[in-house]
């Protein structure tokens, strides 16, 4: 008994010093917050999947925000005081991200928060900014609820939205003879908003339109086949697919020998034709499938585009600038320029001045409506073909289409808020 | 659903299950031989999968690279295995089985990372070698080659493992101290020495199927633990201990999810696991085990 | 025996008072790493009386976990039910949940235990997944919000707190009862017990059920204090990251497996901001330690204690 009470005592002081050195090891941010000193940094909080199935994409978009930030330090900073990215790995698990986020803001201190690419994610985040009265700024999450039901002062988005792309596609549909519709998306809040604005609008343009069938992979999956079979079982004539980032490098090498690609028509979104997935498959990425993407290191050619994809392919040192590099400079800049517009950074303030925003961007300008807090911003849509030119396949047929003309109306998502 | 569709849901299952069977062979062998049950099992296919990306560009991706780089996969992770049998895995034979799932759990920590830290954490994909790429006609479309091959070779494994456990000597001293571990060292057999070849044996085959998974996945961070509960649910259902009972198991569940997700696929998830659970309750031995061995 | 029992007494006391007036002293981010460790050191002590005192391995103890929590979610936001009333069902929600399940766990041994809890909890974590009608599937439940007295930093630390300390009381009276002595006895030697006629598997199951509830409530006090619960809450990972926690403090101490808790939960957070390999680091701890003090950080203190006590004693 007697040694049980002593260790007892070890056990409860061993707590207690825990908790000492715990509070002493804070380390930054903890006291005082220096607010407008010159010299201290703007922080802000950089979300995304950096490990798991997203990975593909968050590189190059973290490294689209670090060249944003690079360019805007060299020129001076913000203010006179220079941006500084905290970078967090969320691992594209909504509670990972809530605890990130709640430590960006809590023990970091940052001032703004932004990144997250699952959309899962990003309605996750976008309640611990609200609860927090943080600004979030959302550059890859597409789905709509984030910007119209669950919308809310606190939450931007620099990306399009589920609504947006499900609707481009169905109407890109509108012209073709095609009659049975096949879907596939990964189980989760961005399948399946997108599916659903995908068969709404396409019902709409296409009233002979039959959907024959769903998949709904879990996400994360890897194993393809059964689906691959089903889908070719019920001999639809398009197939809208969603599978994206590993799951689709997995379906696809499944899906070749089955001669999928070739046998139906393939539709994609979730930006599955884009450079950073065209590279990794090389001669497996099917030919000839339509698909979406943010940006082609070879599209426009225009001066800003191609001084920004310079910049880029000399600070990474890398062979071409994937699709997702452009969301993290576009949402940088536009924070960046809300911050000076502001000439503060109170978030109220930022807040205000983000609202309405229209800034120049390498692709074009792109404003920030300020009711629901989604900017206008299309994708380019291009068909797939292997080129001797490129080590991996390239978009041809390219053509930009914008937000306007899909996106919800202000006025239904005023009656959307309102009814809840 | 007609015949073709039928048949074609069976291919694709069967491919999945041949994969499994691989992996589910070695940790039923593990665990029946040592009484270890390997939670780094998964993350030693996710290994295999990864080297597997490695060696075919170091042997280049024809027919002969493929081939060598098989061969490399597989004797690195009879390496491996061996290797962490002898340094790490003897050290808690005599313990609490608790420390043993301990030990292999935190494996799984360690090996995850270091994959990150090699490979880091884009995705490694791996094309089908030449020599099979593409399908054969079968009624309703056509069945990959390379699946076909994958089957194949899923057989041997099982034909192979199956005459060496029953007809060589090896097989025999295997079979004896999966029995009764001391009076096989009473007898005088080099007992470590056989529980070190039975961890490389298991390593072997996890490597041999990590190779051929490789072409039809992605080597991803976070596979490890995904493909180690399916492999504990094959290995239960079959019956810890059994290989006839592994191969029935991963038929079973790789049929399973390929029907499931034609017929049922809001329930595949947790369809999986109440039948992992209901087979525990009704005979936790599993189809083909031993009861009493625990 | 005075001396040491005093001071035992006046350690506690000492640590009353950090604990009480923390909120004053730490602000803001520490204070919820407190509240954080307050809620993991419960559902680590609970999942220890399996474990420690009832030789008992679960691997799906996350399940219970998320049950508490989903409870208070659900209830609140999707029924509209007051806090209170949500936060009292959990805890019986948790406890017929772990019945069912722990009526066929307890028949088993050893590892089919250990897997069959494994398959449970990721059942349950596969009805929260699926049923999204009901949980939102893996968008989770968001907004989950405590009546305002709660909702402040401090307010949520003393609650938790509070809960917190009446549970590990509550748990000390019943390691100490005779049910908690017979449980000892049935980890010790399952046979003899059995023998002296005691009905093991009712005992198992009262111990299965109560550690179950401990970790509902723990899950019941998270739900708040994070805002939101995911599907996550149940996988079979998140129970590893308990078994951890008891193991590293060490399984064969009552408050170990707090100390567990407050570690593993202090090097998460510090940890992280100065390297990516967390899960490496973790790793390679949990080896070491299996290879070197299975009775974990308090056996630790103990063999050196114990070194030290029979060094200092004339030959």
């Amino acid at each position: 008994m007697k040694r049980g009470l002593l260790s007892r005592v070890r056990v409860l002081g061993l707590g207690v010093l825990l908790l000492a050195g715990g509070l002493l090891a804070g380390g930054p941010g903890r006291g005082l917050r220096d607010a407008e000193a010159a010299s201290q940094p703007i922080k802000i909080g950089l979300l995304y999947g950096i490990t798991g199935f997203a990975a593909i994409y968050t590189k190059p978009a973290i490294h689209g925000h670090e060249l944003a930030q690079a360019e805007i330090n060299a020129a001076g900073g913000v203010l006179g005081r220079p941006i500084q990215y905290v970078l967090r790995d969320d691992k594209s698990s909504p509670e990972v991200a809530v605890r990130m986020a709640n430590e960006l803001l809590l023990r970091e201190k940052v001032d703004f928060l932004t990144g997250t690419l699952a959309s899962s994610v990003s309605l996750a985040v976008s309640e611990v900014a609200r609860k927090n009265k943080a600004l979030f700024l959302v550059t890859i999450g597409k789905t709509e609820a984030l910007t119209s039901d669950k919308g809310h002062r606190y939450a931007f988005r620099v990306a399009s939205n589920t609504l947006i792309e499900g609707r481009q596609f169905a109407e890109l549909e509108k012209g073709t003879p095609a009659t049975r519709y096949y879907t596939i998306a990964n189980d989760y809040e961005y399948g399946r908003k997108m599916i659903e604005a995908f068969v709404d609008h396409l019902k709409k343009v296409k009233p002979r339109a039959q959907i024959v069938g769903q998949a709904w992979p879990k996400l994360g999956e890897t194993e393809y086949t059964p689906y691959i079979t089903a889908i070719q079982a019920a001999k639809p004539d398009v197939v809208m697919n969603l599978v994206y980032g590993d799951m689709f490098i997995a379906f696809a090498k499944q899906a070749k020998p089955y001669g999928f690609f070739e046998k139906t028509r393939v539709i994609t979104g979730a930006e599955v034709v884009s450079t950073e997935m065209a590279a990794p498959l090389g001669k497996d990425m099917p030919e000839g499938i339509l698909g979406n993407s943010y940006d082609l290191f070879y599209w426009p050619d225009t001066p800003e585009h191609k001084q920004f994809v310079k910049a880029y392919l000399d600070k990474t040192g890398e062979s071409f600038v994937p699709g997702w590099a452009i969301q993290g400079y576009i949402g940088t800049y536009f924070l960046a320029e809300a911050i000076k517009k502001a000439g503060t950074t109170d978030t109220e303030k930022v807040i205000d001045a983000l609202e309405g925003l229209t800034i120049k961007t390498p692709i074009g300008p792109i404003t920030m409506r300020p009711y629901d807090h989604q900017a206008n911003r299309g994708q380019v849509f291009g068909v797939t073909t292997h080129s001797a030119d490129h080590p991996f396949a390239i978009l041809k047929d390219v053509r930009y289409i914008p937000a306007d003309g899909f996106w919800r109306d202000v006025e239904e998502i005023k009656a959307l808020r309102g009814a809840k | 659903m007609d015949l073709s569709i039928a048949l074609n849901q069976c291919l694709s299952g069967l491919t999945r299950a041949g994969i499994l069977f691989m992996l589910a062979s070695g940790l039923t062998l593990i665990f029946g031989v040592a009484r270890v049950i390997n939670f780094a099992h998964g993350s030693l296919y996710m290994l295999a999968v990864y080297l597997s990306y490695t060696f075919l560009r170091l042997f280049g991706p024809g027919g002969v690279g493929f081939w060598l780089s098989l061969g490399a996969v597989a004797a690195s992770l009879a390496l491996i295995g061996g290797a962490l049998e002898t340094g790490l895995i003897r050290r808690v034979y005599g313990r609490d089985p608790l420390q043993q799932l301990l030990l292999t759990f935190a494996l799984v920590y360690i090996i995850g990372d270091v994959v990150k830290f090699v490979w880091g954490i884009t995705p490694k994909s791996v094309s089908r070698p030449p020599f099979l790429e593409g399908g054969i006609p079968v009624p309703g479309g056509s069945f990959p080659v390379y699946n076909v091959f994958v089957i194949a070779l899923a057989a041997a494994v099982g034909a192979g493992l199956w005459l060496m456990l029953a007809r060589s000597r090896l097989g025999w001293l295997i079979r004896a101290v999966a029995a009764d571990i001391e009076i096989t060292d009473a007898l005088g057999v080099n007992v470590p020495r056989l529980l070190t070849l039975v961890f490389m044996l298991g390593g072997l085959l996890v490597g041999v199927g990590g190779a051929a998974a490789a072409p039809l996945t992605a080597g991803a961070l976070g596979m490890d633990v995904e493909i180690v509960i399916l492999c504990f649910i094959v290995v239960i259902i079959g019956g810890a201990g059994s290989l006839l009972g592994a191969a029935v198991a991963a038929l079973l569940v790789g049929l399973l999810e390929s029907f499931g997700i034609l017929l049922l696929p809001q329930f595949a998830v947790v369809f999986i696991y109440a039948l992992m659970a209901g087979v525990m309750i009704v005979r936790p031995w599993g189809l083909f085990g031993v009861p009493g061995r625990s | 025996m005075n001396g040491s029992a005093s001071r035992c007494r006046r350690a506690w006391w000492l640590l009353a008072a950090v604990l009480a007036a923390l909120p004053l002293a730490a602000p803001g981010f520490h204070l919820r790493l407190a509240t954080e460790i307050a809620i993991m050191a419960l559902f680590a002590m609970g999942f220890n009386l399996l474990l420690g005192y009832g030789g008992m391995l679960s691997f799906g103890h996350a399940g219970y976990y998320a049950v508490g929590a989903y409870t208070v979610a659900i209830l609140t936001r999707k029924a509209g039910l007051p806090f209170a009333s949500a936060f009292l069902a959990a805890p019986a929600a948790t406890a017929l949940v772990a019945w069912v399940t722990g009526f066929f766990c307890v028949r088993l041994r050893g590892y089919y235990f250990s897997i069959l809890t494994l398959a449970f909890g990721q059942l349950i974590w596969g009805v929260i997944f699926k049923w999204t009608a009901l949980t939102n599937g893996d968008d989770g439940i968001v907004g989950i919000e405590a009546p305002a007295l709660l909702a402040s930093p401090a307010g949520a630390y003393y609650f938790t707190l509070l809960l917190t300390g009446a549970c590990v009381a509550l748990l000390w009276m019943i390691v100490q009862s005779p049910f908690g002595r017979t449980l000892l006895a049935i980890r010790e030697n399952t046979e003899r017990t059995q023998f002296i006629g005691v009905n093991v598997n009712r005992l198992r199951l009262c111990a299965f059920v109560l550690s179950a509830t401990f970790a509902g409530v723990a899950g019941a006090l998270f739900a708040p204090f994070d805002g939101s619960v995911f599907p996550s809450f149940a996988f079979w990972t998140r129970s590893g990251d308990v078994v951890m926690m008891a193991i590293l403090g060490g399984m064969h101490s009552f408050l170990g497996p707090a100390l567990g808790a407050a570690i593993m939960l202090f090097l998460d957070h510090t940890i992280t901001a100065y390297t990516e390999y967390w899960p490496f680091v973790l790793g390679t701890v949990l080896l070491c330690l299996v290879l070197f003090s299975p009775a974990g950080v308090t056996g630790l203190a103990r063999t050196v204690a114990a070194r030290r006590r029979a060094a200092d004693r004339p030959a």
